[in-house]
C-alpha cells in the first residue's frame, strides 16, 4: 500500500541542503587550493574554504544532536539483508522495470545500500575530512604537536575529497531512479513523498489508537497473573485513577474471594492457549463496590510461547438493556446445567435440569450414561455432539434436542455444550439446556 | 501529485531556504563590505623615530677654515674635536675589512673583504690599489697598510653632505692617485665644512657600485635608490613629498660607528643583523592567515617580488673566456640575448634559458651579454625574480685555504646553513630558518687544479710584466703572483671551476599592493619549486591520488551515462 507521507522533516531538509551546498562549495574552493583550476584566487579560496569548514562543523554538531534526539540515527543501522538484491536491482532489474527490492517507508527511509554508504560517509569520510581539514588549517601554527606529516594530512584530505565527489556523482544520479526522475529531489525539497506504508505497522498503530481511545477497558497480564498494562477506560471502570495503582499487582485485586476460583480457572485456561470470547463477570472495584462486565481474554504469544494474556472488559450498566438481559438470561433463567465425564457419564446436574427431566433426586441421574436421556432415534445426535465436543474440542452454542423424561414423555430444549478441561486435557463436557415450549 | 499541502508548507519551505542562504549572505556581505581590505589597513610601525635636531653647521668652525694639504689632515682636524671617534671607528669592518665571526661547526674566524673570495672580482689581495677605492681609509695599497693609524681613516666618504667627494680610480687614467685617496679635483675644505649624518648617496657610492659598476654586485642596491619612486623601494622613495625618504641608518641602526647589518658573503652569523620585525612586529598583517606565514617565510620573500628594478645587475661571470684581444686591444662587445643563445664562449656551452636566475623569467627583454677581454663573459639583466633558499642567517665560507672536493657540481662560496628541518627544529632559536629571496651569482673562476683550492689572481696593475692579468693577460703569471703575495703555495696548474655565491635580497621592498600574490608560490608554477622536502599547498600533490581520483571520476561519469542511456532505451521499449 502506498500513501503520500511526510518523510523528511524540516530540520532534516535544512541539514541535507545546507550540507549539499557546503560540500559543493568546499569542493569548489578546495580544488582551487589544490591548484586544479583558477577561479576566485588562492587567497579567497583559502578564506572561503576555512569559513565553510567552520559552518560545516557547526552543522554537523546540530545534525548529530538531531539524529540522537529524534532517534533517526537508527535509520543508518546497517543490514546485510537485501544488499545484494538492491545492488542487482541497480545493475539489471531497473532496466527491466522490476520493482524496487526494498520498500521505502517512514520508518525505513533508506535502502540497505544507502544505509551502508551513508553510514560510511558519516562515520568515516566526513570525520576524516573534518579532522584532517582542521589539522591542515592549524598545522602552521608554532609549537603544534604534529610534526613533519603535513603532506600525509593533505593527501588524506585529497583522497577524502575525491571520495566525496564520487559519492556526489552516484548520489545525484541515483536520485533519478525514483518514481519519476525528480520524485526524490522533490521529496527532499518538500518533505512529502508517496512511499510504502507497512500494513502491519499501520494496523498496530490503528489498534493502539483504538485501544487508547476505546470505551472498552483493556488489560494485559503476564503469565503470573500480574497486570502489565491497562487503559484509561479500564481504570475508570474499576475506579482507579492511575495506572501505577494497578500495574505490578496480581489480578486477585479485582475479584471478591467467592468469584476467585472462576477467574483462576479462566486465567489458567487462557494461558493454555484458549480464547474466551465474552463471559459475564462480577468485578471488585477499588472502593470495594462491585460491578458487572463482560470479559474477553486471549493469550499473548511471543516466539511461540505464551507469555501472558490480554483482553477487554465491557461494562454492563443498568441502563444497558441488552447486555442486562443477556446476563439475566444466563444467570437467572431456568436453564438446566449438566456435566458429563469423558466417558459420557453424568457427574453433575442442577435443580432446573432435574425439573425438566422430571426427576426428584440427583442420585437418580449421577453415574448414569447420557444415553438414558434420549430415545433410540435421538441418541445418534447426542453421540455426535458428545464426540464433537470431547474429541474435537468444539463449543456448541445452541442445538435443538429432544429429551426423554423419567416418565417416558418427550420434551424439546435448546442445548449448549462445551468441553471441560483439566490442564490441556478434555475431561468431559458441560452445558446448559433451555426448555422449548410445546408448539401449539 | 500534490507537493504543497498548504500555503503553510510553502512558507515553511521558504523559511528553510532562507535559513540556509542567510549565513552565506552575511558572510558575503561581511567579506565584501565590512572586512578591512588588507591593503587599506594602516601599517603599524614600532621603535621608529625621525630626527628632530639638525646637526651643527660645520662651515662656522674655525678649525675647518683652511686649505687642507692632504686628506689625512682633514681626518686629524675632525678627530681634534670628535676625539673618541677615531678609536671607535678603527675597530669597525668599514676600516678593518675584517671581523670576528663564528661558523657553526667550524669555530671562530676572522673574516671580511681582506680574506674572502667571491665570484665577481674574486679578491682584494694584490689588487688593493684599485679595491680600496671603497675603503673608508687612505693609503690601503697593500697588505702592509697600518690599520692602527687613526689619521688613515676616511671620514668624508661617509659624512660628506655635498655629494662632491670622490675617491680616485687609479685605473681610469695615467698618474692618478690610488689606494683610497680622494680624486684630484676634490675641494677638501669645502667638503669638510659640509659634513653631517650620512645620506643614502654616501652609502650607495660604495654599496651600490660593488663589482665594478652600478648595481653589478647586489642587484637590490644601486644609485637609482638616491631618488626613486615607491614602486622601486617604499622606504627609500623620495620622488614624492609624501614618500618615506628614509636614510640607510633608519634600518641599519648605528651606535658608536657600529652599523647594524650583515652580508651573507662576508659574515657567517646574524649576530649583528637587522630585521623588518624591528619596526613592523611579527604580526604586521590584518589577515591572520598571512601572519601565520611568519614562522616559515621571511617578509622579503613576498614583499620583494623582483630586484634590479631599474638598472641591470650581473648574474653570470665567466672568467675562463677572458683574454681575447683584437688588434692588440682587448676585445669588447655587448649584445641582447634571447633564451636559446649560448652564453659561454669557452669550455662548456650553456643556453641562456638554463641559467637558473633567468629560468622563471616571462620574457628575455633587457637580458644582455657583455664580453670584455679583461673580464670574460658576463650576463646582465634587470627586473629579476629572486631565487629562494632556506636561511637561518648562518653561512659557511670557502676560504682560500679550504680544499675543493667536488668539481662536478658548482662550488658554493657561501653555503647557507638553513634548511626546512632547521625551521622545524632551529639550531638557533632566535633565528629559525626561513625562506628568503636571494640573488645567486654564478660564474667560473680560477682554481688550483693541483692543490685543489681557489686562487687569488693578481688582476689590477699598470706595469707590463708585473703579472697583473689586465695588463699581461696571462693566467699563469696572475695566479702565481697573487698566491705569492699571500705566501700561499701554487701548484702551477690552474683551471676554472663553476662557483655560486648567495646574496640575500633585502632592499627594493615593493608597495604592499605589489607584493606577491598567493599563487606565486601556491601553484604548480611555484616560485618555490626548487625548495623541496616539505608539502606546500597548491604546489604539491600526490600524483597517484590525483590521477587515480580523476580516473575514478571519469569512470563514474561514464558508468552513470551508460546506466542512464540503457534506462532511457528500455523505457521507450516498454512504453511502445
Amino acid at each position: 500500500m502506498k500513501k503520500q507521507t511526510y518523510i523528511y522533516r524540516s530540520f532534516e531538509r535544512f541539514w541535507h541542503w545546507s550540507q549539499a551546498l557546503l560540500i559543493f562549495f568546499l569542493m569548489l574552493t578546495g580544488f582551487e587550493i589544490h591548484s586544479s583550476y583558477k577561479l576566485m584566487g588562492f587567497q579567497n579560496a583559502v578564506k572561503w574554504h576555512n569559513m565553510a569548514a567552520w559552518a560545516f562543523l557547526v552543522l554537523i554538531i546540530f545534525a548529530i544532536f538531531w539524529h540522537f534526539v529524534t532517534g533517526e540515527w537508527k535509520q543508518y543501522i546497517p543490514t546485510s539483508k537485501f544488499v545484494k538484491e538492491q545492488f542487482r536491482y541497480y545493475i539489471s532489474g531497473i532496466f527491466k522495470g522490476a520493482p524496487h527490492p526494498t520498500k521505502k517507508t517512514r520508518y525505513n527511509k533508506l535502502n540497505p545500500l544507502q544505509r551502508l554508504i551513508y553510514l560510511g560517509l558519516k562515520l568515516l569520510v566526513i570525520p576524516v575530512q573534518v579532522l584532517s581539514g582542521f589539522i591542515y588549517m592549524y598545522y602552521i601554527y608554532p609549537n603544534n604537536p604534529i610534526h613533519s606529516s603535513m603532506g600525509t594530512i593533505a593527501v588524506i584530505h585529497t583522497i577524502g575529497a575525491f571520495t566525496l565527489i564520487l559519492f556526489v556523482i552516484a548520489h545525484v544520479y541515483l536520485t533519478t531512479t525514483g518514481e519519476t526522475v525528480f520524485t526524490s529531489i522533490k521529496a527532499m525539497l518538500t518533505g512529502w513523498e508517496v512511499v510504502d506504508v507497512d500494513e502491519k505497522e499501520e494496523h498496530i498503530k490503528h489498534m493502539k489508537d483504538a485501544v487508547e481511545k476505546s470505551v472498552a477497558g483493556y488489560y494485559r497480564l503476564d503469565k503470573n497473573g500480574i497486570f502489565t498494562d491497562v487503559n484509561a477506560a479500564w481504570l475508570k471502570m474499576f475506579g482507579y485513577k492511575n495506572k501505577d495503582e494497578v500495574i505490578g499487582k496480581h489480578y486477585s485485586i479485582v475479584r471478591e474471594e467467592k468469584y476467585m476460583n472462576r477467574l483462576d480457572e479462566l486465567v489458567a485456561n487462557v494461558l493454555k492457549g484458549n480464547k474466551i470470547i465474552g463471559i459475564p463477570a462480577i468485578r471488585k472495584n477499588k472502593d470495594g463496590s462491585s460491578g458487572k462486565h463482560i470479559l474477553s481474554a486471549n493469550p499473548i504469544t511471543e516466539g511461540g510461547e505464551i507469555t501472558g494474556l490480554e483482553g477487554f472488559v465491557l461494562d454492563i450498566n443498568e441502563s444497558d438493556d441488552y447486555s442486562q438481559h443477556m446476563y439475566d438470561a444466563v444467570r437467572n433463567s431456568r436453564a438446566g446445567y449438566y456435566r458429563l465425564n469423558s466417558d459420557g457419564y453424568f457427574e453433575d446436574v442442577n435443580k432446573a435440569w432435574l425439573e425438566l427431566y422430571k426427576y426428584e433426586d440427583k442420585k437418580d441421574v449421577i453415574g448414569k450414561h447420557y444415553s438414558f436421556s434420549r430415545c433410540e432415534e435421538d441418541l445418534k445426535n447426542l453421540d455426535d455432539i458428545f464426540k464433537r465436543v470431547t474429541v474435537n474440542g468444539e463449543t456448541i452454542s445452541s442445538i435443538i434436542a429432544t429429551r426423554k423424561c423419567k416418565d417416558g414423555t418427550k420434551g424439546k430444549h435448546l442445548l449448549s455444550a462445551n468441553p471441560v478441561y483439566k490442564q490441556d486435557k478434555i475431561i468431559g463436557m458441560e452445558g446448559f439446556i433451555l426448555n422449548l415450549p410445546e408448539e401449539k | 501529485m500534490k507537493y504543497m499541502k498548504s500555503k503553510y508548507d510553502f512558507y515553511k519551505l521558504l523559511a528553510t531556504f532562507i535559513f540556509i542562504m542567510l549565513p552565506w549572505l552575511f558572510a558575503l556581505i561581511y567579506n565584501v563590505y565590512y572586512k578591512k581590505d588588507p591593503y587599506q589597513a594602516k601599517i603599524m610601525v614600532q621603535n621608529y623615530n625621525t630626527d628632530t635636531l639638525t646637526g651643527a653647521d660645520h662651515s662656522k668652525f674655525k678649525e675647518l677654515q683652511k686649505d687642507f694639504k692632504s686628506p689625512q689632515e682633514v681626518t686629524e682636524t675632525c678627530l681634534s674635536c670628535h676625539n673618541n671617534r677615531g678609536k671607535e671607528f678603527m675597530h669597525t669592518e668599514h676600516f678593518q675589512w675584517l671581523k670576528k665571526d663564528s661558523i657553526p661547526g667550524r669555530g671562530n674566524f676572522e673574516m671580511g673583504k681582506r680574506n674572502i673570495l667571491n665570484n665577481f672580482c674574486i679578491g682584494i689581495n694584490s689588487n688593493e690599489q684599485l679595491c680600496s677605492m671603497c675603503h673608508a681609509g687612505y693609503g690601503y695599497g697593500n697588505k702592509n697598510f697600518d690599520f692602527t693609524n687613526q689619521d688613515n681613516e676616511d671620514c668624508l666618504i661617509c659624512h660628506d653632505n655635498t655629494g662632491t667627494y670622490k675617491k680616485s680610480n687609479p685605473c681610469a687614467g695615467p698618474n692618478l692617485p690610488g689606494a683610497g685617496n680622494p680624486s684630484p679635483g676634490v675641494n677638501l675644505s669645502a667638503v669638510a665644512q659640509h659634513v653631517g649624518f650620512p645620506k643614502r648617496n654616501n652609502c650607495l657610492s660604495c654599496h651600490g657600485v660593488g663589482g665594478g659598476g652600478n648595481n653589478v654586485k647586489h642587484g637590490d642596491l644601486e644609485m637609482a635608490l638616491n631618488k626613486c619612486t615607491r614602486d622601486i623601494d617604499v622606504h627609500m622613495a623620495s620622488k614624492d613629498a609624501k614618500d618615506n625618504n628614509m636614510s640607510c641608518q633608519k634600518c641599519h641602526r648605528t651606535t658608536n660607528h657600529n652599523i647594524k647589518g650583515e652580508l651573507a658573503m662576508v659574515s657567517s652569523s646574524p649576530k649583528n643583523g637587522i630585521s623588518c620585525v624591528d619596526c613592523h612586529t611579527d604580526h604586521p598583517h590584518t589577515d591572520k592567515l598571512l601572519n601565520n606565514h611568519f614562522r616559515q617565510v621571511a617578509c622579503q620573500t613576498c614583499h620583494i617580488p623582483t630586484y634590479a628594478k631599474v638598472n641591470p645587475t650581473k648574474i653570470y661571470w665567466d672568467w675562463s673566456s677572458a683574454g681575447k684581444l683584437k688588434n692588440g686591444k682587448t676585445l669588447q662587445y655587448e649584445k641582447e640575448i634571447t633564451a636559446d643563445d649560448t652564453i659561454c664562449k669557452s669550455g662548456d656551452y650553456i643556453l641562456a634559458e638554463d641559467l637558473p636566475n633567468l629560468k622563471s623569467r616571462d620574457n628575455f627583454e633587457n637580458v644582455k651579454l657583455e664580453y670584455n677581454g679583461k673580464h670574460g663573459t658576463a650576463v646582465f639583466a634587470n627586473n629579476l625574480k629572486p631565487e629562494y633558499i632556506w636561511s637561518n642567517g648562518y653561512f659557511d665560507h670557502q676560504f682560500i685555504s679550504d680544499k675543493i672536493t667536488d668539481t662536478i657540481h658548482p662550488l658554493i662560496l657561501n653555503k647557507p646553513f638553513g634548511s626546512y628541518k632547521d625551521n622545524r627544529y632551529p639550531s638557533d632559536k632566535k633565528h629559525p630558518s626561513k625562506i628568503i629571496p636571494v640573488k645567486i651569482m654564478r660564474g667560473k673562476q680560477i682554481y688550483d687544479k693541483g692543490n685543489m683550492n681557489l686562487i687569488q689572481p693578481k688582476l689590477a696593475g699598470k706595469i707590463k710584466g708585473s703579472g697583473a692579468y689586465w695588463v699581461d693577460f696571462d693566467w699563469q703569471a696572475s695566479a702565481s703572483e697573487g698566491m705569492k703575495y699571500l705566501n700561499l703555495p701554487y701548484s702551477g696548474k690552474y683551471s676554472f671551476i663553476e662557483t655560486e655565491s648567495i646574496w640575500p635580497i633585502n632592499h627594493m621592498v615593493s608597495p604592499k599592493e605589489k607584493s606577491l600574490t598567493c599563487e606565486e608560490c601556491h601553484s604548480h608554477n611555484s616560485r618555490l619549486a626548487a625548495l623541496t622536502g616539505f608539502y606546500l599547498p597548491g604546489r604539491d600533490r600526490s600524483v597517484i591520488v590525483d590521477k587515480g581520483g580523476v580516473i575514478l571520476i571519469i569512470l563514474a561519469l561514464i558508468a552513470v551515462l551508460i546506466h542512464a542511456i540503457i534506462r532511457i532505451i528500455n523505457r521507450k521499449k516498454t512504453t511502445h
